[in-house]
């Protein structure tokens, strides 16, 4: 038997186990599921969370290799407009933050609220997300660096019941990787890498034309049913673990990955981030979609195990394009 | 002058359909006697059919009533609408093609889609201007699309991911920057793409890592970026794409500048069947004429940053489903560029002309253990003028020895590869020519629905080389 082999048994007895407990601890989870939010109010919600003290394990289980294996819905959302703004870590305060690129909403900025955003107009190629995405400027030799787009893919995370997941409630703020970090990430919650290869790197790798550097960042997929956003902007979340969710973040909400695709490649590059040196990756997401909308393709390409789109056959993966 | 040349193909066309159901290859969907012969057009008696709008005010409406067995009859108009579809077996037919028309406006994203959901046949309707696409199953087996017109999609006209047993015929894919029809993940899909047109896309046909009993027979690919392009690529499962059977199709003029494009589409331009990377294909008795590059050429699909290696000939009978929770080796999960080489395909008395760079070609990019005499493609039989490499059908003759010199004559595909159309407008898809009416389903409005078991056999040995198309 191959190490791959084996782990992948192992894999699959973890699964085994964990969708049975899965099942009970989702029993919630799975009744708010078959009543679909309506409207656009968000379920009731109780100021922040407040920070736990000892965080669960901070990185996700992810896919890897070809698309196409799980049910999945993708957004494609070019990139929109840039500032020193966050919604999530600094609203209402213009100018606090270092800089961000946004994709999604045209209206993300320090003041504007969840309804403000659904009210915008989006980049997003499916006009119901009219969520905001965004991740630090990227400088390179401190010239900005525009970036192109961004595609969000919406999944089940590995093990996890499809059926179990359960829509995002508007106004959740999700933030993967830390701006903090000087050195690099234990874990995968951010990572680089060139085009649509799901292999990566802590430091940006040395792309071709044709598979350009991207930033891949991949989200919290449990949730603790009651806060939209917590004290230390995590402690709300967590991820799920050989495919269950903590007890103390018992809901499961989508995997969202969101990779970030930057005209990069080639040798001679001196990378950094707005939020500090390359090590300091981190992005943001703050739900704004059209509530109805998110729930449809949950329900239709998330529970039923669809895949409704892919990003592999579109401009992103810029197949044999003789540019490099 | 594009208008003025569709009515004589068209005419053709409508001939072709009444063939085809005389000959008795449809399932479904046939003419059930004299009975209905008073009933007007729109009348809807078909008993026991939900009708949209009289019983139900939207065709989701109808859908989300309906029970394995109904028929849901929709009447004309326009309807600015996004059906997804998760109730089995069950039909969803227009009045008439050209005047039930689902208008997305340019906001919403599919047609009508089919989630994970069996049996579903979509009839007689027209699918416009939808971000994604007009008709679209996913995961869906036993499907099938027959007198559909998808005009103005931003993916794929009629799009088929994922799914088994199905059956496209008798309709129309145009002004969509990735293909007119697409079928792709499967193997073996067991499908049949039948007495369709698809003009004015980026590529006519398009297929990534499907075949195994796929049939792409009597269909016309005119005037796209490029005609019938299946490939393969480890960017998604079920590779490599392989044993499509493409046969009697009329394949002309596929050099559009003016079509949508997605960059694949801008690669393959101006190639009539380019076999990319696909293997163990059958293409015969094909009328393909008028191309800037190629007329039939089999050739390599490199793909970047790939997610695996390609899979030796040995894993090519293996179910796409016996793959699916295949781990990739840590060793081969990231090995850069690689190439996918068009092995084992067979090209056979094919009719071929006015090809810019040759009429029939085999290449790749020569490795250590790969050139293009070991790919094993052969040639017998074909009405061509010229060869890359020269004399093909000598160098390598179906059922004979491969021999000579394949220096001779070969041909050269980095201009193919560095010399592209620029990319156009995203939004070009929105205005390529209408496509005028299509001939409608006989009898839609009072045959019943028929459960759709699967695709119609093809008797591929009956098929002969179409004739020309007049005016083409």
């Amino acid at each position: 038997m191959t190490p791959a082999r084996a782990e992948r048994l192992k894999l699959r007895v973890w699964v085994a186990v964990g969708a049975l407990a899965v099942v009970l601890a989702g029993l919630v989870a799975i009744q708010a599921t078959n009543e679909p939010s309506k409207g656009a109010s968000p379920p009731t919600t109780v100021g922040l969370a407040p920070v736990d003290p000892t965080p669960p394990t901070a990185t996700p289980t992810r896919y890897t290799g070809p698309q196409g294996r799980v049910g999945q819905f993708v957004v494609r959302c070019p990139y929109t407009h840039s500032g020193s703004h966050d919604p999530i870590v600094h609203f209402g305060r213009a100018g606090r933050s270092h800089r961000h690129d946004f994709y999604g909403s045209a209206a993300t900025n320090s003041t504007a609220t969840i309804a403000d955003l659904q009210a915008a107009p989006t980049t997003c190629d499916k006009s119901v997300d009219t969520a905001a995405y965004w991740q630090p400027t990227v400088y390179d030799h401190d010239r900005v660096v525009v970036p192109i787009e961004a595609h969000a893919y919406y999944r089940a995370a590995p093990g996890i019941p499809k059926e179990s997941v359960r829509t995002m409630p508007a106004g959740l703020a999700l933030i993967a990787g830390d701006q903090t970090a000087t050195t690099p990430q234990p874990g995968e919650a951010t990572g680089w890498t060139c085009g649509s290869n799901t292999v990566l790197s802590d430091k940006p790798p040395t792309c071709t034309a044709d598979a350009p550097l991207h930033l891949v960042l991949t989200f919290q997929d449990c949730w603790d049913g009651v806060h939209l956003d917590s004290e230390d902007h995590t402690s709300h979340a967590a991820y799920s673990t050989d495919g269950r969710c903590p007890p103390s973040r018992p809901v499961s909400i989508p995997q969202l990955t969101v990779s970030v695709d930057f005209p990069i490649w080639g040798s001679g590059h001196d990378l950094r981030l707005a939020s500090g040196n390359i090590y300091s990756a981190h992005g943001d997401f703050w739900n704004a979609w059209d509530p109805a909308g998110l729930d449809r393709e949950i329900r239709s390409c998330i529970h039923r195990g669809a895949v409704c789109d892919l990003a592999s056959n579109r401009a992103e993966e810029a197949l044999f394009s003789g540019g490099g | 002058m594009t208008s003025k040349l569709h009515a004589a193909p068209r005419a053709l066309l409508v001939l072709a359909a009444v063939t085809f159901l005389l000959a008795g290859c449809g399932d479904g969907g046939s003419a059930t006697g004299s009975d209905g012969a008073t009933a007007k057009a729109g009348a809807g008696t078909v008993e026991g059919a939900l009708r949209v709008p009289q019983d139900y005010k939207t065709i989701q409406k109808a859908v989300d009533a309906a029970k394995a067995g109904d028929l849901i009859l929709v009447d004309e108009g326009t309807y600015n609408e996004a059906v997804d579809v998760t109730t089995a077996d069950i039909t969803i037919r227009g009045v008439n093609r050209n005047k039930v028309i689902l208008d997305g406006q340019y906001k919403l994203e599919n047609g009508i889609r089919v989630l994970d959901t069996d049996g579903v046949q979509v009839e007689n309707m027209t699918a416009t201007k939808y971000l994604s696409n007009g008709f679209f199953w996913t995961g869906s087996d036993r499907y099938r699309g027959s007198y559909l017109t998808a005009t103005h999609n931003g993916d794929y006209g009629i799009y088929a991911f994922d799914a088994y047993h199905g059956q496209l015929d008798h309709s129309l894919g145009s002004g969509s920057p990735d293909a007119g029809f697409y079928i792709g993940e499967c193997y073996k899909c067991d499908a049949v793409i039948d007495t369709v047109i698809s003009e004015h896309n980026g590529l006519g046909y398009s297929g990534t890592n499907s075949g195994g009993d796929l049939f792409i027979v009597n269909s016309i690919f005119r005037k796209n970026r490029a005609g019938v392009v299946p490939n393969s690529g480890s960017y998604e499962l079920c590779y490599p794409g392989r044993r499509n059977t493409i046969v009697g199709n009329t394949v002309y003029d596929n050099n559009n500048n003016e079509a949508p494009a997605i960059d694949v589409a801008l690669l393959a331009q101006g190639n009539g069947i380019l076999i990319a990377g696909s293997v163990d294909n059958i293409v015969e008795r094909n009328l393909v004429f008028d191309h800037d590059r190629t007329g039939i050429a089999a050739v390599p699909f490199p793909e970047d940053d790939a997610n695996d290696v390609a899979p030796p000939k040995s894993e090519w009978d293996r179910t796409c489903a016996s793959t699916r929770d295949d781990e990739i080796p840590a060793e081969d999960a990231s090995p850069g560029t690689i190439l996918w080489h068009p092995y084992n395909n067979s090209i056979q008395d094919n009719v071929v002309s006015g090809s810019g760079l040759a009429d029939l070609v085999s290449a790749t990019l020569p490795s250590e253990t790969v050139t293009v005499e070991s790919l094993g493609n052969c040639f017998s039989g074909n009405t061509f003028t010229s060869t890359a490499p020269t004399d093909l059908e000598t160098l390598s003759p179906c059922g004979g020895p491969t021999t000579g010199d394949w220096s001779k004559g070969a041909f050269d595909l980095i201009p193919l590869i560095a010399d592209q159309a620029p990319a156009p407008p995203e939004d070009t898809y929105r205005n390529t020519p209408e496509p005028g009416d299509q001939p409608t389903m006989p009898n839609a409005d009072t045959a019943p629905a028929k459960k759709f078991t699967r695709p119609a056999k093809v008797d591929v040995a009956a098929i002969k080389v179409p004739t020309k198309p007049k005016g083409a």
